[in-house]
Parts: C-alpha cells; sequence; structure tokens
C-alpha cells in the first residue's frame, strides 16, 4: 500500500501544477524514485506484464462489464454525439478506482515488491 | 484491400480531422507505420522505442494517456480535463490538432478532446499485418496448397432440379392418418441402436442432404459403386430415405442400414451403446470413401463429394509466441465443432452490492458462451511451448481459433463425455446449456475474430464475407440423458416451425419449451438462406405448382 499512497501523492502534485513552456530546466533535476521505479518496470517489460495480468484479473471478477455498463449509461444520459473519450474518462474514472477489489490489488502490490526485491535500484 | 465496408459505417470525420486530411493526406500516417506493433497478449500500439519511457513535452510527466502529435511528433499527456496538454499542444501549435494515442494506436483529435476514425489510417497501419509481409511479424502457413478464396461464392452446387425428384414425394399417401409432414418415420431400437437411430433423424431432415437424395442424385438401383464392391453406404442411406418418405408412418427397421454400417466400421461393429458423435462422423467418413474419389476435385482443393460440401467448413488457426508477437496460422478443414462447455459467468463482486451476479457454479452455461470460449485466446501450458519462426527458440504461446469458412450444415457438438486416460474414467457432465433457435455466427468467424485482434479499427477484413449468410436455424438437436454407460439418444426435430421429438419409434409432437429444456448433445443449424423453403411440407402441394420448393440457388457473385 505504501508504494501507492506516493505514487498517488506525486500524480495530485503534477497535475495541479500548469504547463510550463520551458520544459527545459525540468531536465535537470533527479529522476524521483517512482520514476526510476517505473522505468525499470518498462524497460525489463514487466509492466507490459502486470498490466496484462491486471486486465485479466479484472475482466475475471466482471469489473470491465460493470464500467462498460457505466459507459453505456453515461452515453445514453447525455446523449450519444454529446460524449467524447476524455469526457468518458474523466467521469468513469473515479468509480473505477474505486471498485477494484483489494485482492487484485494485494496481488499486483506482491508482484511488484517482488519485481523490485529482485532487481538493482 | 477493399474499402467496402461491412457492417461498419464510418463516423463522418470532424472539421479538424478533414483539414489534416486536406493538408497531409497519408503522409503522417505512413511515417508511423513502422511503429504499430501488436504485442504477444494481442495488444496493439504505438511503440516508438522499447527502452525509453514517453515523456510530456509540457509537463515532463510520464503517467496517464499519451498522444504524439501526427505532424511534429511530439508527445502530450492528458491525465483531465484540466490538464489535457493534447489540447495545450494544438493551442501552442496552430494546425497540430491530429494525434495517435500511444496505447491503442488510435486516431484522436485534440481540439474535440474526441476519438476519431478514418479508414485510411486503419488500412494504413494494418496492412503489413494482414498481408503477412516479411518482417512485419505475422506469417501466414496455408495447410495442404488451399488457396485462400477472396470471395466464397454460395454455390451449393446440389442439383435441385424438379424433373429428377422421386415420384414417391409426389403422391399423398393415402395410408398416412396423421398431419405428421412428409418425412417424419420411427425407427426401431435394433439393441441399443438409439445412438444411431438419432443420428439418422438428423441427417434426414438437414436440408441440403435431403434435397440431394430426394433429387435422385445417388440412386441404389443404378449405383455402380454398388454393383463392384457390393458395399456402398450412399446406396443404404438412399434406401432409408425412400423408406422414410414413402408416406407409410410405421416404424422402419434400419437393420440393413446397420449392418452395412458394421461392415463398413468393424472395430465399432457391436451391440454395445456407441456415442452419436463417433456414429455421425463415421457415417461422413464413409460417404467421403465411397463418393469423395469420383467426384472431381476442384482447384481448389476441396472434395466435392456430398458429405464435405454440407458439412465442411474450415477452421483457422493462429498461434502467437509471447516473445516476440509472431504469428503463425494454419487451416485445417473440419466436419463439426467441438466444443467445451463453458462454466458460465464470472464470480460476484461483493463490493459492488448493486450488481446482481448469480454464482458461477449455478449459472447456466449458453452456446454463445461455449463458442466465445471456443475462439477465446488460449495460453499454451509451459509444457506445451512452441518453436518460434522468428526467435529460433522455444517459447511459450498463446493459441486462438476462428472459422475461416461456415458449412452448409454445422453441426456443433458439446463435449459431454469427458475421458481421462490417467484416471481411466469417463464422466458425463450433465450440466444444461441454453442455446438458441437462431445462431448468427458472424462473432466466431476469423474475420471478426483477427479483426478484434487488431483493436478498434474501421475497414473491411481481406475479401469480407458479408455475402456469406452467417445466419443460422436450427433444426435437429440429439439429447442425451441418463449416465454415460446406460444413456438415451433422443432427436427433435424442427418442421415448419413444429417441434417433433423422435424417441426410437415414436415421433411425437412437442412444444419448443421442451426442446430449449433438453440436454443437448449435437446441435444441427442449417444456413438461414437454405432453411426457408426447407420446411415445407412435401405431402400437401403436387410438386408442379410448388415450384419454389426446389429452387436452384444461383451462386451469388
Amino acid at each position: 500500500m505504501k508504494i501507492v499512497c506516493i505514487v498517488e501523492r506525486q500524480r495530485r502534485a503534477s497535475i495541479k501544477r500548469p504547463p510550463t513552456p520551458d520544459a527545459e530546466d525540468e531536465t535537470d533535476r533527479e529522476p524521483t524514485i517512482q520514476e526510476i521505479i517505473n522505468i525499470k518496470l518498462i524497460e525489463s517489460g514487466e509492466k507490459e506484464r502486470l498490466k496484462e495480468l491486471l486486465r485479466e484479473r479484472l475482466i475475471e471478477c466482471g469489473w470491465r462489464d460493470e464500467m462498460k455498463a457505466l459507459c453505456r449509461a453515461h452515453a445514453r444520459k447525455k446523449g450519444r454525439n454529446n460524449v467524447t473519450v476524455d469526457d468518458l474518462v474523466h467521469v468513469i474514472t473515479p468509480k473505477g478506482r474505486a471498485s477494484v477489489p483489494d485482492s487484485v490489488k494485494a496481488e499486483l502490490l506482491q508482484r511488484i515488491r517482488s519485481f523490485l526485491s529482485s532487481t538493482a535500484l | 484491400m477493399s474499402s467496402r465496408n461491412s457492417g461498419y459505417t464510418t463516423p463522418k470525420p470532424c472539421k479538424h480531422l478533414a483539414n489534416y486530411k486536406l493538408k497531409h493526406g497519408l503522409q503522417g500516417y505512413n511515417l508511423i507505420q513502422d511503429f504499430f506493433k501488436i504485442n504477444p497478449y494481442g495488444r496493439t500500439m504505438i511503440d516508438k522505442s522499447k527502452t525509453e519511457m514517453p515523456r510530456c513535452s509540457f509537463c515532463l510527466g510520464y503517467q496517464g494517456r499519451f498522444y504524439m502529435c501526427l505532424i511534429c511528433s511530439s508527445m502530450s499527456c492528458c491525465s483531465s480535463p484540466e490538464s489535457n496538454h493534447a489540447l495545450f499542444h494544438s493551442q501552442s501549435c496552430v494546425g497540430h490538432e491530429i494525434a495517435v494515442e500511444m496505447e491503442r494506436a488510435e486516431l484522436y483529435c485534440c481540439v474535440c478532446c474526441d476519438q476519431v476514425y478514418d479508414p485510411d489510417f486503419d488500412n494504413s497501419m494494418t496492412c503489413k499485418h494482414l498481408m503477412g509481409l516479411p518482417g512485419s511479424g505475422n506469417g501466414v502457413v496455408l495447410g495442404g496448397g488451399l488457396r485462400l478464396s477472396k470471395r466464397k461464392r454460395l454455390d451449393f452446387g446440389v442439383d435441385l432440379d424438379l424433373k429428377r425428384t422421386k415420384r414417391l414425394v409426389l403422391s399423398r399417401d393415402q395410408r398416412s392418418k396423421s398431419c405428421f409432414p412428409l418425412g417424419l418415420r420411427g425407427f426401431n431400437n435394433l439393441g441399443n441402436t438409439c445412438f444411431m437411430n438419432s443420428v439418422l433423424q438428423a441427417l434426414l431432415h438437414a436440408p441440403p442432404l435431403r434435397n440431394y437424395f430426394l433429387s435422385d442424385r445417388h440412386n441404389h438401383e443404378s449405383c455402380r459403386i454398388r454393383s463392384t464392391e457390393r458395399l456402398c453406404l450412399p446406396c443404404d442411406i438412399d434406401i432409408i430415405f425412400s423408406a422414410v418418405f414413402s408416406g407409410d408412418r410405421t416404424p422402419y427397421s434400419p437393420a440393413a442400414f446397420l449392418c452395412s454400417w458394421w461392415q463398413h466400421s468393424e472395430d465399432l461393429a457391436s451391440y454395445e451403446q456407441q456415442d452419436a458423435h463417433e456414429f455421425f462422423i463415421s457415417v461422413l467418413d464413409r460417404i467421403h470413401q465411397k463418393l469423395g474419389k469420383a467426384n472431381v476435385v476442384k482447384e481448389n482443393g476441396d472434395c466435392q463429394c456430398i458429405a464435405h460440401r454440407v458439412y465442411s467448413g474450415l477452421l483457422r488457426s493462429d498461434v502467437t509466441c509471447t516473445s516476440c508477437g509472431f504469428t503463425s496460422t494454419t487451416y485445417d478443414p473440419c466436419m463439426d465443432i467441438s466444443l467445451d462447455l463453458n462454466m458460465g459467468p464470472c464470480l460476484p463482486s461483493d463490493y459492488m452490492s448493486k450488481s446482481n451476479k448469480p454464482n458461477a457454479s449455478t449459472a447456466d452455461s449458453t452456446l454463445a458462451g461455449c463458442l466465445d470460449l471456443f475462439t477465446r485466446p488460449e495460453k499454451l501450458g509451459s509444457d506445451q511451448k512452441l518453436y518460434c519462426q522468428n526467435c529460433q527458440e522455444k517459447h511459450a504461446a498463446v493459441k486462438q481459433m476462428s472459422i475461416k469458412n461456415l458449412p452448409l450444415v454445422l453441426c456443433l457438438h458439446i463435449k459431454r463425455f469427458e475421458h481421462s486416460p490417467v484416471r481411466k474414467m469417463s464422466r458425463k457432465i450433465d450440466r444444461y446449456l441454453q442455446f438458441p433457435f437462431s445462431l448468427d455466427m458472424k462473432p466466431y468467424l476469423s474475420s471478426s475474430v483477427v479483426k478484434k485482434r487488431l483493436g478498434n479499427r474501421i475497414f473491411s477484413f481481406e475479401g469480407d464475407e458479408s455475402d456469406i449468410s452467417a445466419e443460422f436455424e436450427v433444426f435437429a438437436v440429439v439429447t442425451h440423458s441418463g449416465m454415460l454407460e446406460s444413456g438415451h439418444y433422443v432427436t427433435y426435430l424442427r418442421l415448419r416451425n413444429q417441434w417433433y421429438k423422435c424417441d426410437d419409434a415414436w415421433i411425437t409432437e412437442v412444444d419448443e419449451g421442451v426442446v430449449r429444456a433438453s440436454q443437448c448433445y449435437l446441435i444441427y443449424y442449417v444456413q438461414k438462406v437454405l432453411n426457408n423453403k426447407g420446411g415445407e411440407d412435401l405431402s400437401c402441394h403436387p410438386m408442379s405448382t410448388r415450384a419454389d420448393a426446389f429452387v436452384p440457388i444461383a451462386g451469388c457473385c
């Protein structure tokens, strides 16, 4: 749970920050631990495997069907031509995050932990 | 690739996409063609570099959805409507409005903040993968020199000429007291032969097969095989057709047929209960053996014997290496499709209190579920590692089945008998299977399955089989009740929208509810286009005025 909290906090901070056209200033800063982990996950291909595992679990437990139903309901309410992808993502994301089963969270965390322990940071 | 869309109506492009196309045409699409990848799990994406993490040019963030501008290739992220850097990009660089989403390889309009569709984009992305060009990571291996026909003509080749129809079909039989349609006749059980009786009923009423024999295409009196080899199963079948359609309602004893079949298949000759499916396949096999050689084989290698013309389909098997994504494709003919019972919908999730999902163990299996299971990508076990041509080593693989060509008559075999050679035990699965009377096989066709694998695209897949009917109607259901060793087969036939139960010698009218509730084992579907006149009562009208009952169906081009 610890790692997830850190990532959440970091992300929230970056969202609130306004976009700066001079991105060159930022390249000098040290990469955060989250970034390093992310890089390692991507480079080793583990991120792709984890994503695939997550997809499988979320389909198995009916979460994806639930989200599909929510999307349909939203599209019906707003009218088919008044809905954009951005809009749907924005509306569904909080509900989606809230309804991920604990067992799925635990399994993925376990996988990430064992990955981290097996790789040099 | 055909630009004809089947079932997809291309959404109208937004003005930004239209402007982009006017100015840049296909330039941008072609530039990123090589970055379009399909990962081993079947996900399509844009992948510029396997090792580098994409970063937003605005905030250097590495999370959220990423969009790559089709004009300047800069990367922008989008995490929320307030933090949509793709939108900012379009605002800061005039004209940079169209981007591609990295994770799914789909077009996005930064101004409309919505996904947009362009068949040219989809064509550009997927053309290499569909053509199987070297270096694109996909090989297409055709088994046995089969040529993939670009367009399959609806050429049934079954002669339905009026003039040659047997005389006995014309006359209304005065002996017949019942109002049952012609062709319904019970079979006596000759000693555990319900497996044979049930399948015979299903064969007798398969419209193309019935039409073939009733049009006198194989006359047992003038058969050459019979005079030379003495054994000809098609002749015995012809005799049964004559007997069943004669109008005589007294139960018939197919003793001669049984004896003939025993002689054809010595290993199955006994009074023991046999498996109906095995019997069905063996009968088709014997028909092919007798009639297959005589028939001229067409250039594309398909056998033209009546058994193949009616029941033969083609299955496609795609095996993908999980290490590099290389897919190898093979085609295999099939006379039926054997389906495993799917175990119903998934387990309920307790936190979603509002949803009312039934428990997996109590939910019913559906035919759609079984077909889904059949076409689902299956991870081959670690003990089944296959040699990958691309990697030159053995790797774990994913296999996916789909149907390339549908037969005229589709036999779906539900695998209810489980044999375990290890434990030397067999058991029967009694689980109820819900099946529809009208079946649309489109989602299970190769064109649909492979299309889905390529992501969310708008285009038609190599000679899209939209001129092939994928709609089927049920006409016969062979059911099994009881236990493995001591069960009983019964066939339900649908004639003129009325269901009849054929239980050995006893034929009775039943409600469709009875059929729906039965334990199906072999379900026979016929292509809807063939079924329209198939259910007509042949006894009620003289042939001369009922010309359309045997209309030769022109091949459609």
